[in-house]
């Protein structure tokens, strides 16, 4: 039986996962524990790992440690590290065997990725230089309309008069939520016109890579269902979104660790 | 005595100047005014003139002519003309300082530079209203993350002399490396170099799409931000002329085509009083 956690230290979240495998069986997760990024990485990244293992019931010991994200370097104590894209890709399928593209949208990142009929990394566009599209772009928005952000996306599915929002940029928005709102219109429908703004520059982003047949949709922005209604009604193919759309990079980390721990095992011990 | 007023509504401020022309043809200005924009830009524009009007210790009547620019000029609804802030910054830049070829504007929510001929009249110009970066909107962010007040953040950066290194212009992004900047302790004064050298380099690469030529004017609220336009300078390499008025150029440029404007209208009949009377028969 082997043990491997993969963390994937995120510009928002980090969040950790632990994978049993072996025997042949499918790796199964069996603990998952998240911590917020702030600005110390390594203690992010610890906490997180120590709630999965925790949850698991296992000992630290025992894990080799995959990491992935952006502060994927900032754990000292990991055993290998993967990058993001690699990662999703790898835990996209994993999850969703149909996956062709994967959207993953965080925090800070949109990264659209097409994969090979083998599940590797075929292409891939992201956009994390600035905030327009990323999951942040939502966050000041809720902030703004004084919005829970776990209430966002079903809010947006009561709109009836969605209002456009043309500013790109997530700054300049908030200038135009901030008119939409003294014009007086529903914060449904507001919160629908920035999903929509969101999707096209999402659809813009797939559409540079491929759309495919069937789309992984990932990430936190991903837990959304908003988000996810106004994605089906542009791509014209399923958008399909795991039970536990953040997780996933985490997941992939986990089984790339897995494959390297095997790897390992099977060469012959030097010297 | 004739007056003429430009309005500029901005995003963030409306500024309004009134112009006196004293028969010699040396226009003057009597009177700048600044009001909040806020939601309500058709009130705010009223607001403005209105209050700029009672400063000069003139009726709304006595005022011949208005142009009205920036983004929400068509909203003033007693506007006589519109003029785009493009002319208006390149024509009051040329009448602050005669050898302007080149005009910087930083705004609350927008920055253009601005290519000039010998007559204060428009070459060229690139416009940046897509990105909230070059903008006294990340200022405002930057200074709010800080802990600071907008007036603070360029005399702080000034005193900068180690800048960390900004690897982002997004004003939402920067946010982050503020933040972590300030969890390793790094001095506040070189953080703030370090946004402000990020910002003038982002607003330069834009500007260089004209042509760079001497003399530089910078105006626009962001002209009022000292560590702005030394690292401007800094970045730019030459000394930029930056006016007290810095913050008005395009209310005085609307407020000189309205001056100009009223002379036609004058010599045409259909200056505004004539128009106000004649409406009634």
């Amino acid at each position: 039986m082997r043990l491997v956690a993969g963390i994937d230290i995120g510009s928002g979240l980090t969040k950790a996962v632990v994978l049993q495998a072996g025997g042949g069986a499918t790796p199964q997760v069996i603990g998952r524990g998240t911590a917020k990024t702030g600005v110390q990485l390594e203690r992010a990244a610890h906490q997180a790992l120590e709630a999965a293992t925790r949850q698991a019931g296992v000992k630290l010991v025992d894990v080799y440690i995959a990491t992935t994200g952006f502060g994927r370097y900032a754990a000292p104590f990991r055993d290998i590290q993967a990058t993001d894209i690699t990662s999703a890709a790898r835990g996209a399928r994993f999850l969703i065997p149909g996956t062709t593209t994967v959207l993953d949208i965080g925090s800070q990142s949109t990264r659209a990725i097409r994969l090979t009929e083998a599940g590797r990394v075929a292409q891939f566009k992201s956009n994390d230089k600035c905030a327009a599209g990323s999951g942040s772009f939502i966050l000041r928005a809720a902030k703004y309309l004084e919005v829970k952000l776990e209430d966002v996306g079903d809010l947006a599915l009561k709109a009836e008069n969605p209002q456009p929002i043309s500013s790109v940029c997530a700054v300049l928005a908030e200038s135009e939520i901030i008119n939409h709102v003294s014009a007086g219109v529903s914060v449904e429908d507001i919160l629908r016109g920035i999903y929509d703004s969101l999707a096209d520059r999402a659809s813009l982003l797939l559409k540079r890579v491929g759309i495919g047949s069937e789309i992984a949709f990932i990430g936190g922005v991903a837990r959304q269902r908003g988000m996810i209604r106004a994605l089906a009604g542009r791509l014209g193919v399923p958008v399909r979104v795991p039970d536990t759309a953040d997780e996933v990079c985490a997941v992939g980390a986990a089984l790339l660790g897995l494959k390297r721990m095997e790897a390992r095992e099977s060469a012959p011990a030097l010297g | 005595m004739r007056y003429a007023a430009g309005v500029d509504v901005g995003s963030t401020q409306t500024k309004s100047v009134i112009m006196r022309d004293n028969g010699d043809g040396t226009p003057e200005i009597v009177v700048r005014g600044l009001v909040d924009t806020g939601a309500n830009v058709q009130k705010a524009a009223e607001h403005g003139f209105h209050q700029a009007c009672r400063e000069a210790g003139i009726s709304a009547q006595q005022v011949g002519f208005v142009v009205g620019t920036g983004y929400g000029r068509y909203k003033i609804a007693f506007g006589n003309a519109q003029m785009t802030e493009i002319s208006c910054h390149a024509r009051g830049a040329h009448f602050i300082y005669p050898n302007t070829r080149t005009v910087i504007d930083m705004g609350g929510q927008d920055s253009k530079a601005i290519s000039v001929g010998a007559e204060g009249e428009v070459l060229d110009f690139v416009m940046n209203d897509k990105c909230a970066a070059g903008t006294g909107r990340f200022l405002a962010n930057a200074a709010e993350v800080m802990g600071l007040s907008l007036d603070e953040v360029g005399p702080l950066s000034l005193q900068g002399t180690r800048p960390v290194k900004i690897t982002t212009v997004c004003t939402v992004f920067v946010e982050s490396d503020i933040l972590s900047y300030l969890a390793q302790e790094k001095k506040a004064e070189d953080i703030l170099r370090g946004v402000h050298l990020a910002i003038a380099r982002r607003t330069v690469s834009l500007a260089r799409r004209v042509p760079l030529e001497a003399e530089l004017t910078m105006t626009g609220g962001v002209a009022r931000n000292i560590g702005m336009v030394k690292a401007l300078e800094e970045v730019l390499g030459v000394t930029l002329q930056v006016s007290p008025d810095a913050h008005y150029v395009g209310a005085i440029g609307a407020a000189l085509f309205a001056l100009e404007k009223m002379d036609q209208s004058f010599e045409s009949g259909i200056w505004r009083g004539a128009h106000a009377t004649g409406s009634g028969h």
